[in-house]
């Protein structure tokens, strides 16, 4: 427990985070509302039901957004030690979900609560509440658990040892990996949560040889996973073998699903089709809500609307490493990078994809894609950052050449207590 | 700019520029595939999202007479074509139980296999399959599965006027019959949608480049055929063929002679359109009262004696010298009987009674500018008469399919000699269909008009509202006293040979037979002859109600006029029954 945060006094949150995801967030909804009814006649004709309303998506939207700025304030609010306190109950809470859903899906296959798709179990289905993805609550905990991990190393000076905090550090991030990657199948999610261990190592200032030997795994790991699925052996050549004339016709193929997204960008052109004119998302792109969300807002916003998310992601990227950077403690610190790292790897792996220059993927596009788990938890991520933003120091706190020299520590804390100039009234 | 004022120590700093590099590619990314690739990206999205899709015509639905009401005898059912797209089925058995036992036997025998090719992504699991076995489908939900709506022509009343109605094949095309003759108007035109659709191609309303042309249905076409005729005739006409022979094939036309109107068209053998694929022998197709030309013989003889009255050189009761035979040029024509008691000087009546061939080249040599030759003079009035006035070796229009022309050949012809014009006299040296020797025959006797024949009464709109045909084009091809006395030597003909007195009492009934050698091999052969009947009733001398044609043939056998007679006859007495003619004191 440190008694520094608390002693701290508070000045005003960083608005501006609130107006960048406020806006991501209402863009997402107004697509949603845009080809709503055209998802709704697509599914019905495919299930043969009538169940989905034209609305039917903006209003499930709109209840995800209503939970996620609940979640997003509730973080903001509570109290940090409380946080720090519980991180490790979180991430528990995280890997014993994973390991229901690995009990319930894999094993027992229980169809009622595990929801599967071809042998991976990514889901529970909770009736009426929708579903739950517990690799998003294991993002969480990772995030928060491994922040305060990696300050204890950094307060121990002891970052860089091996023994003493890579390999604890390795464990941890390879056991959650382990549950996402192997059992969930879901490698996009297993890349996402290695970018927030990396973002963590490298704001805390790992040294470069560690940092270089710690890419060194991830990439072998990364390999490895990729070898021995055939389906991201497919993505992968798919990228780099891929041509345009890959079939129309073949919906199956993820060469198919890149050159979807693409024609529903390529339409746009500079201004887009305007919102009700989009096609693409009446079945010819796959996950058009979802995962495919940004090549939708390409058909429909056109150029001058994609360059407005881009310019939104920035700015929201750059608001957090902003606050990151002016945080005194290293564990707020921290959290604030992998926050980073979290929305930053989701929003580019997603386009790039899209985009066609990176492999699919297939993760969410943070605040706009259609969908609750992540929407809440990123939003109660990027809470968190929005609550860190009043302990903000004036100017940058300098780290200067003794990062991993543990002894800076209290230095810093030292320097910074007086100098906010919001707090000091 | 504050908002990259990072520690240039701290790696933050090294996060923020390589949040700039990504986000620019992405940006320059962004502008090659909006931008500069725009025009390539929508046109492979105009090439898939964009479907010209045909909007079907309505087939226009057949209807018949019944009495003067008209009612539906061919209409339009749609059915479905059940197909699986085995590729992105979720439950293959699902499938395979419900459609199997939704449809039964319209299902292909291989329904599981066909499903178990998953690469494959369009099978056809049961074809014809009716809206409410279509629903039971639908109500299953099944992933995977589509129907493709069509149209089939059903036929409540079966094989009735099969030969008239004609059918529409696979291609949607109509063949034989109406269905053939009309069908530019009976199919319609289809309409043309060209309209972005959804990935199941379902229409969207989506973009500025539709185009919506509706289709325009088909006419309904209403026949002049009566029902109760039409079945009758095809009742008698089977009845008594059988009592001919088994292998007996023949036709039989009903007309109304004051208005050209076909009241009824049977042909045997025949088909049910139902049926049409177990149809082994084409020839029951065909409606021979319009694609048989052939020699109807003393039949037309009628001809002959029309055209020698109306020109005034012979009336009934002028008298010529038979002797059994006649010469004409180097050809002796004899007749067909030579009774001892009617040698000498005899009635042109007595001829057409007793069927002589004598007499009508006899009258046809009054024609001529010497009298006793069929001379040119002789032989261009008899042409201006078969060909001209009565339209024999004439198509007659009607609306039928595959109707042939037959063959008169004009005296300008070097085969119009004077022994074809004799032999042409009596029904001999010509070939006419039935529908032919039918619409002479009526102008012969309802005073003189030749009247088109015509199978369409009118067409009726989709509210019922019954328009009826444009009255085709008449002529008058002979007086009218012409036709009164043609009348009453036919009358007469019937009356005095070979007359059985089947006709009721009250009524005016004529006929006459015909009996023609046919051709095999080239040539004439006695062993193969075939019977044609015409004839007319009606309540009146003035007023033929009905004019009826018969003919019969059978392979290798001698049939006559006699043998169409007993056609004629008992259709002759229903018509009467039928019509509700009164009976003249």
């Amino acid at each position: 427990m440190n008694m520094e945060t608390l002693r701290q006094r508070a000045h005003r949150p960083d608005y501006q985070i609130v107006l960048y995801v406020g806006l991501l967030m209402l863009l997402g909804l107004v697509t949603m509302y845009a080809i709503g009814p055209q998802r709704a006649q697509v599914l019905n004709s495919a299930y043969g039901v009538d169940s989905y309303t034209g609305t039917y998506f903006v209003i499930k939207q709109a209840t995800s957004l209503a939970i996620a700025l609940g979640a997003f304030f509730i973080m903001a609010l509570v109290p940090f030690r409380l946080i720090k306190q519980y991180a490790g109950w979180l991430l528990i809470a995280g890997l014993g979900a994973s390991a229901l859903l690995l009990l319930t899906g894999n094993i027992l296959h229980i169809d009622q609560i595990a929801h599967c798709t071809l042998g991976a179990c990514r889901w529970f289905e909770l009736g009426p509440l929708g579903s739950f993805q517990p690799a998003e609550l294991l993002k969480f905990g990772m995030l928060l658990f491994l922040a305060r991990m990696i300050a204890d190393k950094m307060a121990k000076g002891k970052l860089n040892d091996w023994e003493e905090s890579i390999i604890p550090i390795l464990l941890v991030t390879a056991t959650a990996l382990g549950f996402i990657v192997i059992f969930q199948k879901d490698l996009g999610t297993g890349i996402t949560l290695s970018a927030i261990v990396a973002t963590m190592l490298m704001v805390a200032g790992v040294s470069k040889s560690v940092g270089l030997k710690l890419a060194g795994i991830a990439l072998g790991a990364g390999i490895l996973s990729i070898i021995v699925a055939p389906h991201r052996i497919a993505r992968v050549m798919t990228f780099f073998g891929g041509s345009e004339s890959a079939s129309l016709t073949d919906a199956s193929g993820a060469s198919y699903h890149i050159l979807q997204a693409k024609i529903a960008i390529g339409s746009g052109s500079w201004f887009g089709l305007g919102i009700g004119n989009s096609v693409q998302s009446t079945g010819y792109l796959p996950e058009a809500i979802n995962d495919s969300v940004f090549a939708i807002l390409g058909e429909i916003f056109g150029f001058v609307g994609l360059f407005g998310v881009l310019l939104l992601f920035t700015l929201t990227l750059f608001r957090i490493l902003h606050v990151a950077d002016r945080l005194r403690e290293p564990w707020m610190q921290l959290v604030a990078a992998g926050v980073f790292g979290w929305l930053a790897s989701h929003i580019v792996l997603n386009i790039a994809s899209m985009l066609g220059v990176f492999p699919l993927t297939g993760i969410t596009l943070p605040l706009l894609s259609f969908g609750g788990t992540s929407m809440v938890f990123v939003a109660a991520a990027v809470g968190i950052v929005f609550g860190m933003s009043r302990y903000t120091a004036h100017e940058v706190v300098e780290k200067k050449e003794a990062e991993h020299a543990g002894s800076m520590r209290g230095r810093r804390l030292r320097r910074t207590r007086d100098t906010s100039r919001r707090g000091a009234r | 700019m504050k908002l990259l004022k990072f520690s240039r120590s701290n790696r933050t700093h090294i996060l923020a520029v390589g949040v700039i590099l990504l986000m620019a590619v992405f940006v320059v990314r962004l502008f090659d595939l909006q931008i500069l690739q725009h025009d390539y990206y929508s046109s492979l999205a105009n090439s898939e999202q964009v479907r010209q899709l045909d909007l079907p015509a309505k087939r226009g639905e057949i209807y018949m007479m019944s009495g003067d009401a008209p009612i539906k005898v061919v209409l339009n059912e749609t059915v479905y074509t059940v197909w699986a797209d085995p590729h992105v089925l979720i439950d293959a058995n699902a499938v395979t139980a419900a459609v199997t036992s939704a449809v039964g036997d319209k299902a292909v025998s291989n329904v599981a296999e066909l499903l178990s090719d998953t690469e494959s992504r369009y099978k056809v699991l049961a074809r014809e399959v009716t809206s409410a076995e279509a629903n039971k489908i639908k109500d299953e939900h099944l992933y995977g599965v589509g129907f493709t709506a069509g149209i089939k022509r059903v036929y409540p009343e079966g094989q009735l006027a099969s030969q008239v109605l004609g059918f529409v094949n696979a291609d949607g095309i109509g063949q034989y019959g109406v269905e053939g003759a009309l069908d530019d108007e009976l199919k319609g035109t289809d309409g043309l949608l060209k309209t972005v659709v959804d990935i199941r191609d379902v229409p969207l309303t989506i973009g500025s480049s539709n185009v919506n042309v509706p289709a325009r249905d088909g006419t309904n076409v209403v026949l002049s055929i009566d029902r109760s005729i039409q079945n009758k005739a095809e009742e008698v006409l089977q009845t008594q063929l059988k009592q001919i022979g088994d292998t007996a094939t023949g036709s039989m036309i009903v007309m109304d002679p004051n208005t050209g109107k076909v009241l009824a068209m049977a042909s045997y053998p025949t088909y049910s359109p139902e049926e049409i694929n177990k149809v082994t022998d084409l020839a029951a197709l065909n409606n021979q009262t319009i694609t048989d030309p052939y020699e109807p013989a003393s039949v037309l003889k009628t001809v002959a004696f029309s055209a020698a009255i109306d020109q005034g050189v012979i009336e009934p009761d002028t008298t010529y010298q038979n002797k059994g035979w006649i010469q004409v040029e180097d050809r002796i024509i004899n007749n067909a009987s030579k009774p001892a008691a009617l040698m000498g000087e005899i009635t042109m009546q007595t001829a057409l009674n007793w069927s002589f061939n004598t007499g009508a080249v006899t009258a046809a040599e009054q024609l001529s500018l010497d009298k006793t030759t069929v001379d040119s003079q002789a032989r261009n009035i008899l042409y201006q008469y078969y060909h001209d006035r009565l339209h024999l070796g004439e198509r007659t229009g009607i609306e039928l399919q595959g109707e042939a022309k037959g063959t008169v050949v004009a005296p300008t012809d070097v085969q119009g000699n004077a022994v074809r014009y004799a032999n042409m006299t009596f029904g001999q040296g010509l070939n006419v269909t039935s529908l032919q020797t039918a619409a002479a025959f009526s102008a012969i006797v309802n005073g003189g008009v030749y009247r088109p024949p015509t199978v369409v009464a009118g067409t009726i709109d989709d509210v019922g509202t019954f328009v009826a045909a444009e009255p085709k084009q008449t002529n008058q091809a002979l007086s009218s006293s012409t036709s009164d006395k043609m009348r009453e030597m036919i009358h007469t003909a019937r009356q005095q040979f070979g007359y059985n007195n089947t006709d009721p009492e009250g009524y005016y009934i004529g006929g006459k037979t015909g009996t023609a050698q046919t051709i095999e091999n080239g040539e004439y052969t006695f062993k193969q002859q075939t019977g044609t009947y015409a004839g007319f009733g009606g309540s009146s001398s003035s007023s033929p109600a009905y004019v009826i044609v018969t003919h019969v043939f059978m392979k290798d056998t001698q049939l006559g006029g006699f043998d169409a007679k007993t056609i004629f006859d008992p259709m002759s007495n229903w018509m009467i029954d039928y019509l509700k003619l009164a009976p003249k004191g």
